[in-house]
């Protein structure tokens, strides 16, 4: 028998090996390296040469760095707001509505296109008298804002894309949690004359709870990581207004080549993503401790 | 019954405006360039979605690119698939020691932002002649997919009972036969929810392409879009929106018919 399970190890060895290697040599070694790099001055040509914490004291007085952090807290906001919150409004009215599955279906249609997709589309409602633009003046607006080339109302309006695209998953989910919500509570609470606002507040508030952390939680990380909206309507423009963290980290290692500066950001992006996971889950934890 | 009403006839006013930015996409993409006008977006005219489509394949090898992303679509998420399996098998019925670990180490993976990855991804791969290849896209897309996998299968695994493993090792079979011809085919139904996954993260990636390729044959279409966007305007307008169109309306088909899966995927952070 001993014999067997040794055979085992071997065997259970040999199978988890491809997937190990796989991920340590092309996810793991990047990562520890990109980590060096942050403390190191490096161009792509010789060596990379330790530089100890400037990359990150010069990441700290960049004005475009401020900027694009700037922008990632209002896409964070931004995201959390409307498409979270539109989707729970949309969760609740297709709820035990018959047909509620066709009514949600025009809000579903923009979650599989892709971001540069998403981004072809508006742009092109939002360009200087594209779409948008002939409706208001037809509606007798003269004076439309220029959308996506002052700042920060190019990254609002690009949060408005982003949230025309998000709503209908955030809805899906909202939709599931509340499928899962046991009758008997709702019966009761209706028969003792609870509707609308109180039964919403008082029953499957509480009950879609846990449900609304997990889409918070996703809706935070995602937001934080945004890049192929921008990328695909205002490439971070004009000049780099509009730019998110993770397009700044892009522009600034694969553009100017300052590989340096590119990975401290990196490391900045991971540790701001990882610290809002970790926050957000003991936060979650001890409000269930609460109930 | 009249709340019911409301509530329908709101969630219908709703949806089409909702749906206006498509409709803004699909009567601009069929209108042929030479009748374009830029200040008559809202009317439809022409119908030439067909022929903007065959302009658009061939305006930046968009084919090429095409080609090239069903290939990585396909191969990556394949192995991706079978790789992870494997992992879970290890770990759930031949009890790898410090398997949870293993487990950990793997979807510890998909944490961090691609950002993390992507400069040293980038000068490696010019390092060993992998830089602008296909094998180079298959390889990374399949990296990228793994954790993922991994995840969806040792739970899937979990759920079989040891004994369907004892029993066929007392029939004298060999632990790849265990894996290929019963836990495999067992697990058919989680290996198509991950492949489809998978499959649309692919075809939706921007960074990755952007990052490791430049030639048309090797760029995955959402890059090749992206660069069109920014190469053509004006009277071209309409065969790029046209592209789009093309681009997107496989995962919005797949999307829509496999919702559930989108949803499982969505609730253990892939997207």
């Amino acid at each position: 028998m001993a014999k067997k399970k040794e055979h085992y190890r071997w065997a259970a060895r040999g199978f988890v090996a491809p997937g190990v290697l796989l991920v340590a040599v092309l996810l793991y070694l990047p990562l520890l390296w990109t980590l060096f790099l942050s403390f190191s001055t490096y161009n792509g040509l010789g060596e990379p040469k330790w530089a100890g914490l400037a990359n990150y004291l010069e990441m700290f007085q960049d004005p475009d760095f401020l900027s694009s952090m700037f922008n990632t807290l209002l896409w964070v906001v931004g995201t959390l707001a409307v498409p979270v919150g539109l989707g729970l409004v949309l969760a609740l009215m297709t709820w035990n509505l018959k047909g509620g599955v066709w009514l949600r279906l025009p809000f579903l249609i923009p979650y599989a296109i892709s971001g540069i997709g998403v981004g072809l589309i508006w742009s092109f409602v939002l360009q200087s008298n594209g779409a948008l633009d002939q409706a208001l003046h037809a509606f007798g607006v003269g004076d439309t804002p220029r959308w996506l080339l002052d700042a920060p109302l190019n990254t609002i309006v690009m949060i408005v894309a982003a949230s025309w695209q998000g709503v209908g998953v955030n809805a899906l989910l909202f939709t599931i949690g509340l499928q899962s919500i046991p009758k008997e509570p709702l019966e009761a609470a209706r028969l003792d004359g609870a509707g609308g606002a109180r039964l919403f507040r008082s029953i499957l508030w509480p009950m879609l709870r846990p449900l609304t952390t997990v889409v918070i939680g996703l809706s935070i990380v995602a937001s934080l990581k945004t890049f192929d909206i921008v990328l695909g309507m205002t490439k971070g423009g004009p000049g780099r207004v509009s730019e998110t963290l993770a397009l700044t980290m892009f522009n600034d290692t694969f553009v100017n080549s300052q590989y340096g500066l590119g990975s401290a950001i990196a490391v900045f992006l991971t540790v701001v993503t990882l610290l809002a996971s970790i926050l957000y889950l003991r936060q979650q934890l001890s409000k269930k401790n609460e109930i | 019954m009249i709340a019911r009403i409301t509530r329908r006839t709101a969630l219908v006013i709703f949806g089409i405006v909702w749906l206006l930015p498509v409709y803004l996409l699909v009567i601009n993409a069929n209108k042929s360039p030479q009748a374009y006008d830029s200040k008559e977006s809202w009317i439809p005219s022409g119908a030439s979605l067909i022929d903007n489509m065959t302009e658009a394949w061939h305006l930046s090898n968009l084919g090429d690119s095409v080609l090239a992303t069903v290939t990585y679509s396909i191969i990556s998420p394949l192995i991706a698939v079978l790789v992870g399996a494997a992992v879970g098998f290890a770990i759930v019925a031949l009890h790898l020691r410090h398997g949870f670990w293993w487990f950990v180490f793997i979807f510890g993976g998909t944490v961090f932002p691609l950002q993390m990855v992507l400069l040293p991804l980038f000068d490696g791969y010019s390092r060993v002649g992998l830089f602008d290849t296909k094998l180079g896209m298959v390889i990374v897309y399949t990296a990228i997919s793994i954790p993922f996998s991994a995840f969806v299968m040792r739970n899937f695994f979990t759920g079989i009972s040891q004994s369907v493993f004892e029993a066929a090792v007392i029939d004298g079979a060999s632990t790849w036969r265990i894996f290929t011809r019963i836990y495999l085919p067992m697990a058919m139904s989680a290996l198509v929810a991950i492949f489809i996954l998978q499959a649309t993260f692919i075809w939706n990636d921007l960074l990755l392409g952007l990052t490791l390729s430049q030639s048309d044959n090797v760029r995955p279409i959402v890059t090749t879009l992206s660069g069109m966007q920014s190469t053509y305007g004006g009277a071209q307008l309409s065969t790029v929106l046209a592209a789009g169109i093309l681009v997107s309306l496989p995962t919005v088909a797949l999307f829509l018919f496999t919702q559930k899966f989108f949803i499982r995927g969505l609730a253990l952070g892939q997207y």
